[in-house]
């Protein structure tokens, strides 16, 4: 494959999966700037492994595998952006407004709440949960047993539970 | 909320997102033509300049302590000699481990999966602490490196006293601390006192992380 055909291929993926990568970086980083280089740095490390991409995993495994590891080492960079030689001055990724019926705003912003409270690790397993992942494809992008994410997924919802009907 | 309702939110905020995310192609593009810089220019330039000093001190005082010992031995002092070597190796050890591990850093391969790559990468910046015990170790030497056998023959007791005492006092701390820096202290008041800063929370992070890492290698099984 060519250097434009993969490139082709690449942007076709991540056209595909663009909602991976915003949703990952909404739930580790609140803040719009170090969001955008977050999103950056996916991008950057999706692109180098991209060349080594087997079909031994779907897409999707994949890019949440790389997304919420660069997402939770996040904390360890100190010039993000001097990792890049340019770093860009736009989003990758722009997100419209649109408007959702407000109960439903409200108990979003109540779930996103709850996610932002959650521990790192936490944190990864209850997007994948919501995302609607099997338990085989969860233990494979967090590296434990199914039985282990199907307990402590089973955890992390009793604790929403009570969040929302504290409410 | 029930489960299916919980699922439900969250397909409405994907079709939210659906509809109002765009991929900024020109941008995403820029990416797949980019250079990843090493990882030395990735850090800050207060730390690459603090590494280059370490490295001039060691290399520049390596060839004087030589130069000493090779052409000087019988005059110049002995405490001074000995204690230039054990500061100037301790540094070296120092510095080739802190860079060994910034090496190790980032070559960590980020496909692997959460637990595996999140460990080593933990493992690897909580090991930095190990690289502080070994400097703290040196702090007995800067209480001898003045002294030479003349100031010892004219000495009187008060001088035997207090030197004695700052260089035990010295040598007992570093090698306290040399025993007592580790992640299971680090919750102590002495040790936050210590690794009070920003540059430091990376490597305090790193050793939460592996906690969480820990609890979820545990297999608990179910009722």
């Amino acid at each position: 494959m060519n250097a434009t055909d993969k490139s082709a291929l690449f942007l076709s993926v991540i056209e595909s999966h663009k909602g991976i990568l915003y949703k990952v970086a909404n739930s580790y980083c609140k803040d719009s700037e170090d969001r955008k280089d977050l999103i950056q740095e996916m991008m950057v490390q999706l692109w180098k492994s991209f060349e080594s991409y087997t079909d031994q995993y779907k897409y999707s495994t994949w890019i949440y595998r790389i997304a919420l590891n660069v997402a939770i080492s996040f904390y360890r960079k100190e010039n993000r952006r001097k990792e890049i030689a340019n770093p860009l001055d736009d989003d990758i990724l722009n997100v419209s407004d649109t408007t959702m019926p407000t109960e439903k705003e409200q108990n979003l912003a109540v779930l996103h709440q709850f996610i932002a409270e959650l521990k790192e690790l936490d944190k990864a397993l209850m997007l994948l949960y919501l995302e609607e992942k099997s338990h085989k494809e969860i233990a494979e992008i967090i590296g434990i047993s199914e039985t282990n994410a199907a307990t402590k997924i089973g955890k992390i919802k009793a604790l929403l539970k009570q969040k929302f009907s504290s409410r | 909320m029930e489960e299916t309702e919980l699922i439900n939110l969250w397909k409405s905020y994907d079709k939210k997102l659906e509809e109002s995310l765009s991929l900024n192609r020109k941008n995403a593009e820029e990416i797949t033509k980019m250079k990843v810089q090493s990882f030395l220019i990735s850090m800050k330039p207060l730390k690459i300049f603090t590494l280059l000093v370490g490295i001039v001190w060691v290399g520049v005082g390596s060839v004087i302590v030589t130069n000493l010992f090779v052409s000087a031995f019988t005059e110049v002092s002995k405490f001074f000699l000995f204690s230039a070597v054990i500061q100037l190796v301790l540094t070296a050890i120092a510095i080739v481990v802190y860079v060994y591990q910034l090496i190790l850093i980032h070559q960590v391969d980020s496909n692997e999966s959460v637990v595996k790559t999140q460990e080593q990468l933990a493992r690897l910046k909580s090991s930095t602490l190990w690289v502080t015990r070994v400097l703290f170790l040196q702090l007995p030497v800067w209480t001898t490196f003045y002294l030479s056998e003349g100031i010892f023959k004219n000495g009187n007791t008060l001088f035997y006293i207090v030197q004695g005492a700052v260089t035990f006092s010295f040598a007992y701390v570093a090698f306290w601390l040399f025993l007592h820096i580790r992640p299971e202290n680090k919750d102590k008041k002495w040790f936050r006192l210590i690794f009070d800063g920003k540059e430091w929370t990376p490597v305090l992070k790193s050793m939460e992380l592996l906690n969480q890492i820990e609890d979820y290698k545990t297999e608990i099984s179910l009722p």
